[in-house]
């Protein structure tokens, strides 16, 4: 099922548009990408660690992650993936994949041949520096789960991930009014975090507890955002998010 | 090997706090915590809260009943013993 749509790909302009500026020559050469669209369903690996990649996966809509096994079915999520990510971008000058990447929930993606991409970012040098950027966005984003991982105790590390995952999801447009989508499991979380299950499970009923957040239906709404801020000390400075208002 | 265990509430800043400190030869090497109803399906099972020395793994599975992580311990120990001694 190919397809040429025109806006296909707009969760991608939105999502670069987020983190920089892009003018109408720049944004109409994105849509004309030729991609073709596919439906996964959920836990579906999009390209697995060893692939050798030909093509980037935007992901239009739904959940995906990046994540590794290690022996005895233990698992580290790198990251979570939302609408307007290329999370295999890495791929374009890396082909050989180091880690997998694949859906969390049912998703749309768009997949865009390698070719197609380098001819792009050809004729578009400002377009690569787009893509750069949020690379280095994606780098920041690492560092900061690194700190998490390494010297964030659990409530502080979980409470500073809510956080990143609702401005990501507002600053795309998918999240308002410290209410965001949050279809993932606590396994996936514990897997995200390096905690157990159990120890995720302790620290949502505390925050619930506290009166931060509600967690219900894969909805999660902060109920005192100043207070889950100050509690997981959250810094926005390392998203580098650019304020729409302001175009 | 010879497994003891010693009954011993355990601060978990949750409903969990029914534990069983196990000791080998008499070193502490694990400390199980029994899952309150707040785990849901979870609950009732028991957690490895901590382990020391060679049960110091990032993730062990949850235990039916003490019995279940008793041998999950032992068996533990032994495949590290035999690995070591390699």
């Amino acid at each position: 099922m190919a397809s040429t749509l025109p806006h296909a790909l707009y969760p991608l302009i939105r999502k670069l548009e987020s983190v920089t500026r892009l003018s109408d020559a720049e944004r109409q050469a994105i849509e004309s990408l030729p991609v073709r669209v596919r439906t996964l369903s959920a836990r579906q690996d999009i390209v697995r660690d060893g692939d050798r990649a030909t093509q980037c996966c935007v992901i239009l809509e739904g959940w995906a992650c990046r994540y590794k096994f290690l022996s005895e079915g233990r698992r580290q999520i790198f990251s979570f993936h939302i609408a307007g990510d290329i999370p295999d971008l890495q791929s374009l000058l890396i082909p050989l994949m180091d880690h997998t990447l694949g859906t969390m929930t049912q998703a749309t993606v768009a997949f865009v041949p390698h070719e197609s991409m380098h001819d792009l970012t050809a004729r578009f040098p400002s377009i690569a520096a787009a893509l750069w950027r949020d690379t280095l966005i994606d780098a920041a984003i690492f560092r900061e789960w690194l700190i998490a991982m390494g010297r964030r105790p659990a409530f502080e590390h979980l409470a500073h991930l809510f956080c990143e995952l609702y401005l990501k999801q507002e600053a795309v447009g998918l999240a308002g009014e410290h209410r965001c989508p949050l279809p993932i499991t606590q396994t996936d979380l514990a897997d995200a975090t390096g905690m157990t299950a159990v120890h995720i499970n302790r620290v949502l009923k505390e925050m619930r507890g506290r009166g931060l957040i509600t967690l219900y239906r894969q909805t999660l709404v902060v109920k005192a955002w100043d207070e889950l801020v100050r509690a997981s000390e959250f810094d926005a400075t390392y998203l580098h998010l650019q304020r729409r208002a302001a175009g | 090997m010879t497994l003891r265990l010693q009954p011993v509430r355990v601060a978990t800043s949750s409903e969990d706090s029914d534990g069983q400190l196990v000791f080998v030869d008499g070193f502490l090497v694990a400390v199980l915590v029994h899952l309150s109803g707040q785990h849901g399906a979870n609950a009732g099972m028991w957690f490895l809260e901590a382990g020391f020395g060679l049960t110091a793994v990032m993730s062990a599975p949850l235990f039916l009943d003490v019995d279940a992580a008793q041998d999950w311990i032992e068996r533990h120990l032994g495949t590290k013993r035999i690995t070591a001694g390699l």
